[in-house]
């Protein structure tokens, strides 16, 4: 299996005046080894991220992030209902076997899903699918434990309700069980989203040069192309992106509060 | 479970004491009836089934690099013989134990430092009446939803721009900034739920305040933070993309090493680190969870609700 190196992407050679001279920046070298950023205030990172191929990869993934967290609401919604309302006993045995393999090694969990994928003969690896397969496979847990502690706590009297109401399975999950969950998935959704956006190892594991994300881009930008200040303002970007949706979020919830207190 | 038992049964021993004597005139209602009593008793065989599928395709990976940490070959595809040809490998493999020996070390520290601010953080988040402690409970949440990529980038260029080199202590500084947030979230909700009036009982009685927070609020408070020590160990000690960024050259965590290896193609000894890894890691999380109730308490550590 070719488990490939960093993807280098074309996006560098775009950017020929923002790569190091030849010599390395004039500098006092005895101060100042290679590799250690200048301070000072300078906007050309910030108006390179004007560049549409950076774009492209950012539009990426929000995409990839977007896909990821409905899919692990498709996912997360029967493993939770199915724990939660009929897990018995076992529920909290159920939820441990969940969570204990999440905490162990991310990294070896993933290189062994990237075994398993790549053995499967259908060819996910190399695609935007590999990838999103591997973010699911990661951050899938961070919806089921929010969504499983909305189910817990909801009053399973509304589904009988919902039944004696001749509501079908499906209406009255859609009716009655989501609604009634709405918190717990939305909670769900900004845990799976946040780690997505960021994630690096899913693309590099699973994905080809062209489904790199935005975390590929900034790894890239420290560890391959040695441009620190690029870097740093991807990051920005994606700190700035990941805001504004917790902003969204926050006041979502605020209104949702409001409507429950009144 | 309670619930699913007190419901189903009534519904069946009412329905045809109650129900069937008016019913029984209105006959078009009669076979609807029977088809929701069905429903309301029949499992849901979807969700089971997503749940059963789930569970396999979340242990399938794991299986496949514990399995083939024991082949005899160095194929992923064909397991020909039970050995443990990669386990010795590992063990001579001096780079690699030399990285173990970092990784345990840094979580160590990361355990023993995040701990001491954590419980102090904690304690004051739950107990101070400044301004600031809303704001400081704000701030300890940040790491906790910023992309692990976020803090790992700032924490290296914070180290760069004052000049220090990247090396191991940089590893555990950045490690115990990130775990002092799990501690404290994990420790604040017990402080809360303490009785204060047990601590004051105390200082009644003669004890400093020092005095009673050794003697009365730390061991009330011994399970949770033994189960955050056990916990923080296996974070810091599986934690990647942080040490990844703030990693010097030499050595290397163990999971930075696994990465570059994993990245230049499969090397079957990684099987076997992975698997000890995995196994050392379930041991330490089932010890966290178990903790609070070795100590006969329940809801010591909660990591579900998060409450």
């Amino acid at each position: 299996m070719d488990l490939a190196p960093a993807p280098r992407h074309p996006l560098d050679d775009r950017l020929p005046g923002r790569l190091p001279p030849p010599g390395g920046h004039p500098r006092p070298r005895h101060h100042r080894p290679l590799g250690n950023p200048r301070f000072g205030f300078n906007p050309d990172n910030l108006t390179a991220l004007a560049d549409p191929a950076y774009r492209t990869v950012l539009l990426r993934s929000l995409g990839y992030a977007l896909i990821t967290c409905l899919i692990c609401l498709a996912v997360a919604y029967p493993v939770a209902y199915a724990i939660a309302l009929r897990g018995g006993r076992f529920k909290n045995l159920l939820i441990a076997a969940i969570v204990v393999p999440f905490f162990a090694n991310y990294l070896v969990r993933m290189y062994g899903w990237s075994v398993v994928l790549s053995d499967d003969g259908t060819k996910v690896l190399q695609t935007g699918a590999g990838v999103v397969a591997g973010l699911v496979y990661g951050f899938v847990v961070f919806m089921i434990i929010p969504l499983y502690a909305a189910m817990e706590r909801m009053d399973t009297s509304l589904i009988e309700a919902g039944r004696d109401l001749y509501g079908g399975p499906l209406r009255t999950f859609l009716y009655v069980t989501v609604p009634a969950t709405r918190q717990g998935a939305a909670a769900g959704c900004v845990l799976v989203f946040l780690p997505a956006m960021g994630d690096f190892v899913s693309a590099q594991l699973m994905g080809g040069p062209d489904q790199i994300m935005i975390g590929n881009l900034i790894q890239d930008k420290f560890f391959q192309g040695q441009n620190w200040p690029l870097g740093s303002a991807l990051t920005m970007l994606l700190m700035v992106v990941l805001f504004l949706g917790m902003l969204g979020y926050l006041r979502r919830t605020r209104k949702d509060e409001a409507e429950a207190a009144r | 479970m309670s619930t699913g038992s007190t419901t189903s049964t009534p519904s069946t021993a009412n329905a045809p004491s109650t129900a069937n004597a008016p019913r029984a005139a209105s006959t078009p209602s009669a076979p609807k009836r029977r088809r929701r009593r069905r429903t309301a008793e029949r499992r849901p065989r979807f969700a089971i089934a997503v749940t059963a599928v789930f569970f396999a395709l979340l242990y399938l990976p794991v299986g496949v690099v514990v399995l083939f940490s024991f082949n005899s070959q160095k194929s992923l595809t064909v397991f020909e013989d039970f050995s443990l040809r990669w386990y010795t490998a590992f063990l001579q493999d001096d780079v690699i134990l030399d990285s173990l020996g970092m990784s345990l070390q840094v979580s160590l520290v990361a355990m023993a430092g995040s701990l001491v601010l954590g419980v102090a953080l904690a304690l004051g988040l739950v107990r101070s009446r400044s301004r600031l402690r809303s704001f400081a409970g704000l701030v300890m949440l940040v790491p906790l939803i910023t992309p692990e990529i976020v803090t790992g980038v700032a924490a290296m260029l914070l180290f760069k721009g004052l000049g220090i080199t990247l090396s191991t202590t940089t590893v555990m500084l950045a490690e115990i900034t990130f775990s002092i947030s799990y501690v404290t979230v994990i420790l604040r909700s017990r402080i809360a739920a303490l009785n204060p009036e047990v601590e004051e009982a105390a200082m009644d009685l003669g004890a400093t305040r020092r005095q009673a927070l050794r003697l009365v609020t730390l061991p009330a408070l011994l399970p949770s933070i033994l189960a955050s020590a056990v916990l923080i160990f296996a974070l810091v000690f599986d934690d990647f993309v942080l040490a990844y960024f703030t990693t010097g050259v030499d050595p290397q965590p163990l999971s930075v090493r696994i990465y570059s290896a994993i990245r230049f193609g499969v090397q079957p000894t990684i099987n076997a680190v992975g698997t000890l890894m995995l196994a050392g890691s379930v041991g330490l999380i089932v010890l966290a969870l178990a903790i609070p109730r070795l100590f006969g308490r329940r809801g010591g550590l909660d990591l579900l609700s998060g409450k």
